[in-house]
């Protein structure tokens, strides 16, 4: 080969090298040939932790999409209880480590997981093995533990709830990331995506008090979204709810629910978990509230969505 | 030729030994020690003597009688602390202002044994509150609890500041909520006190008001081991009485007040005859001092007050006395209260009783510090005088963590005795009382269950009420008493869930365990 040629071919290699086939390779490892449109909703059924993330961000069109180069990225988890994985009562510790993996691998300058805990913070952090896990994949677990992490925030269009005090690595965060562990709950009934907000701020006695329901779809109308949402429904706690008794208060579903769509993905979980325990969608009136600020549609009808069962 | 202080030196590294582990663990607001740090603390007197640890006791007398008040110099907290104070108060100044100002006092013979002869009849007439007041130990942990403690926290915040710009979080951010008025006030007046009496008189705390102190002297005044003088060598130069901090020796008249000497060999290092010695030299052995006569004139005009027969004096005329006093800690009681609002203090768990804890309790606070969810606190003057400072389970803003032990493993007295795991979940400190007439669920129509979610148990659990609302209910017979459902509780000024308090702990049946049902589902439901 002569150089000249050698040198034309790699320039062209290079180039095509860089061109984007991700949702080609997308179409292709689902076995759907036609190039379809990126789907709303992706939930995935029969596989590990992580394996199920894998798939779902790929049909989604992968983490790239949402995590950009440089960014400060926020991974906010339910850690709210003093409870190992097998309870349950947190969100899955092998997720939560493949995402911070994800994102570091997307380019992501700082990667931090915090929650604002329920009980006792450093028990809560190591008994849901979500602090091993995090430092494992190199992000920076954070506590949440003082007022003096939270800085008040405004809620505009909040009814109940006009203002709240929000830990500050979310405010200094460029993309954040909801990822909830899916529950039975004594209070708001079900504990998802909306309810996981109630981890980000510092007063959550003011929530019970003014209408819990109301006040969680209030705190989901602050301006910073996540960009995506994560709903771990691997284990899920069907009764006894958020904290959990015992292992039977647990089913294993396997299960992972992916969509940017807040509204949507709780109105998906929900239909999860009445599998398992009827609840019906007017009890868990944070959803409905959520539709009416526009935060996203319950009517999953209308939007794409992508099964994967693995 | 001056000899090097060996026993200085060791009472100052075994002194030194023991504590600053004990400090730190006062200190500890990160939990980084274990528990069993409190195995040093077990040596302690009056917790020994409240603890009823016979073998303990035991040691600690034959110890005073074999070699004096060692226990003042390097096990007492207090007395180290007081030596630390004294070595503070040195810096800067020239030997004469600081390390030998000290002068020979005779014995306050009254006060101190009187003294200690009070706070033993009240205590075995039900009232250990002076006792709790005067114990060296507790108002060295009270100081270290209420003061240090929250100095480092604060200094520690500003360390984790710093680092948070840095995305460091190896320090977090702490805030100081066990601290109450009472015990901040205690604990202040108790370090003024000790501030002011050792730069006036070194010592002075031990030897007159610390019931450790005197009774330690009862013991040590024939002990065989002691500080003496070689009188053949010595030239009264008077120095060593100057560095004295008991202010215990009588360089005139070549005497060492053993009851008072708490063995600091500071007095052997000063003697520039080498003619002081710690040795062998029991009461049968010592050779009477011939006193010089117009010596026993000046002692005439300040009699020498014989210790064990003022000591005797004293105890007849407060027995006299004690009647009146049992009646008027009777009245200081409010023996039961019917109204809902003046429920007694919720002990903690391995108490037993509200009164076997406050008859054990010495109000260290040590389990108030090693909490890890900081739900206890020193009570003021709300529960009476005779539980003031003692800690209760406050649930203001946390609950006692289900499996949690910590503070009846660290406790040196017993008061709150050691409990396994499987007897913490079922013992029964008090019981939640529900009121529905203030419930949000109840007033505002709207979903809470904020205090069911707490429950560990689920004795707080949620029933169906209007529409799609629940609202609690409580089983009794499942509540172990821990608070959750209080401490989270939104409703303002009175909550509407409040923990009734037992005043005798009873064992409830732990939770059944249900059988895992298995579930297959192959749908996703939507």
């Amino acid at each position: 080969m002569k150089r000249r040629d050698f040198l034309k071919t790699s320039v062209i290699a290079g180039a095509a090298i860089s061109l984007n086939f991700e949702s080609l390779q997308a179409a292709l490892s689902t076995n759907t040939i036609a190039v379809e449109k990126v789907p709303d909703l992706v939930a995935v059924m029969g596989g590990e932790p992580e394996v199920m993330l894998d798939k779902a961000l790929e049909a989604l069109g992968g983490i790239g999409k949402y995590i950009k180069k440089g960014q400060k990225v926020v991974i906010k988890p339910n850690i709210g209880w003093d409870r190992t994985p097998e309870l349950a009562g947190n969100t899955n510790p092998k997720l939560v480590k493949a995402l911070v993996k994800k994102c570091l691998d997307a380019g992501a300058s700082k990667v931090t997981v915090f929650d604002h805990t329920c009980d006792n913070w450093q028990k809560c952090y190591a008994s849901s093995g979500i602090a091993d896990a995090v430092k494992e994949a190199g992000g920076i677990i954070m506590p949440g533990n003082d007022e003096k992490y939270y800085k008040p925030v405004d809620l505009p269009q909040g009814k109940s709830l006009k203002n709240a005090q929000i830990h500050e690595a979310l405010l200094e965060a460029d993309a954040w990331i909801n990822v909830p562990v899916l529950k039975n709950h004594g209070g708001a009934k079900l504990t998802c995506a909306m309810k996981n907000y109630m981890g980000i701020v510092w007063d959550r006695r003011v929530f019970h008090q003014n209408d819990l329901q109301q006040c969680i779809a209030d705190i989901c109308t602050w301006s910073k979204k996540p960009v995506l949402n994560i709903v771990d429904a691997y284990r899920m706690m069907h009764q006894n709810g958020p904290q959990g008794k015992s292992a039977a208060d647990v089913a294993t579903l396997k299960s992972l629910i992916i969509s940017p769509n807040i509204v949507a993905i709780d109105t998906a979980a929900l239909g999860l978990f009445n599998q398992v325990k009827k609840l019906d969608m007017a009890a868990v009136g944070h959803i409905k509230k959520g539709e009416e600020f526009n935060l996203g549609t319950t009517s999953l009808d209308k939007l794409t969505i992508k099964r994967i069962k693995l | 030729m001056k000899r090097v202080p060996l026993l200085k030196w060791s009472r100052v590294f075994f002194a030194i030994l023991f504590f600053l582990p004990v400090t730190l663990f006062f200190i500890d607001f990160r939990d980084m020690f274990p528990d069993r740090v409190s195995a040093l603390l077990e040596y302690q007197l009056v917790p020994a003597l409240l603890g009823g640890f016979a073998g303990i006791l035991l040691f600690q007398f034959v110890l005073a009688l074999l070699f004096g008040r060692i226990y003042c110099s390097v096990l007492c907290p207090a007395g180290i602390l007081q030596d630390v104070i004294n070595r503070l108060y040195c810096i800067g100044k020239k030997k004469k202002k600081g390390t030998r100002r000290f002068s020979y006092h005779s014995p306050m013979n009254v006060l101190r044994y009187g003294l200690l002869g009070v706070t033993i009849l009240f205590a075995l007439f039900g009232f250990t509150g002076l006792l709790m007041l005067l114990d060296p130990y507790s108002n060295f942990g009270r100081i270290a609890t209420n003061l240090f403690r929250p100095v480092t926290m604060w200094i520690n915040n500003l360390a984790a500041d710093f680092l948070m710009r840095v995305d460091n979080y190896s320090l977090y951010h702490v805030t100081v909520t066990t601290v109450t008025t009472a015990a901040l006030i205690a604990a202040l007046v108790a370090l003024i006190l000790f501030i002011v009496l050792v730069a006036w008189r070194g010592r002075l705390f031990c030897n007159t008001l610390c019931p450790v102190g005197s009774l330690l002297g009862l013991i040590s005044r024939y002990s065989l081991f002691r500080v003496s003088f070689d009188k053949n060598n010595c030239i009264q130069c008077g120095l060593c009485a100057q560095s004295c901090k008991a202010e215990a020796i009588d360089a005139k008249q070549m005497t060492v007040d053993t009851s008072r000497c708490v063995d600091c060999f500071n007095c052997i290092g000063s003697c520039s005859k080498n003619s002081l010695t710690y040795r062998f030299n029991p009461v049968w052995k010592r050779d009477r001092v011939v006193l010089p006569v117009e010596l026993s004139v000046d002692s005439s005009a300040t009699p020498h007050p014989n210790g064990r027969r003022s000591f005797l004096a004293t105890t007849v005329a407060i027995a006299g006395s004690v009647s009146s006093v049992s009646t008027l800690a009777n009245k200081i009681v409010p023996i039961e209260d019917p109204k809902i609002e003046k429920w007694p203090p919720v002990t903690p768990p391995g108490s037993l009783s509200l009164e076997r804890f406050k008859d054990k309790c010495t109000a260290c606070h040590l389990c108030v510090v090693q909490c890890p969810s900081h739900v206890l606190r020193p009570a003021g003057l709300e529960y009476g005088f005779d539980f003031l400072l003692r800690p209760h389970l406050a649930y203001i803003d946390s609950y006692c963590n289900y499996e949690c032990t910590v503070c009846s493993d660290v406790c040196p007295t017993g008061a709150i005795r050691p409990l396994t795991k499987e007897e913490k979940i079922t013992t029964q400190v008090g019981v939640a009382k529900f009121m529905i007439e203030r419930c949000i669920v109840h007033t505002e129509k709207t979903d809470c269950g904020a205090c069911s979610e707490h429950c560990p148990t689920q004795a707080v659990h949620m029933v169906p009420y209007e529409g799609t609302l629940t609202i609690p209910a409580v089983t009794e017979e499942l509540c172990i008493g821990c608070g959750g459902c209080e401490s989270i509780c939104p409703v303002r000024p009175v909550r509407a869930i409040i923990v009734k308090s037992n005043i005798e702990h009873i064992f409830v049946e732990p939770p059944k365990e249900e059988k895992v049902k298995e579930v297959q589902i192959d749908d996703f439901g939507f």
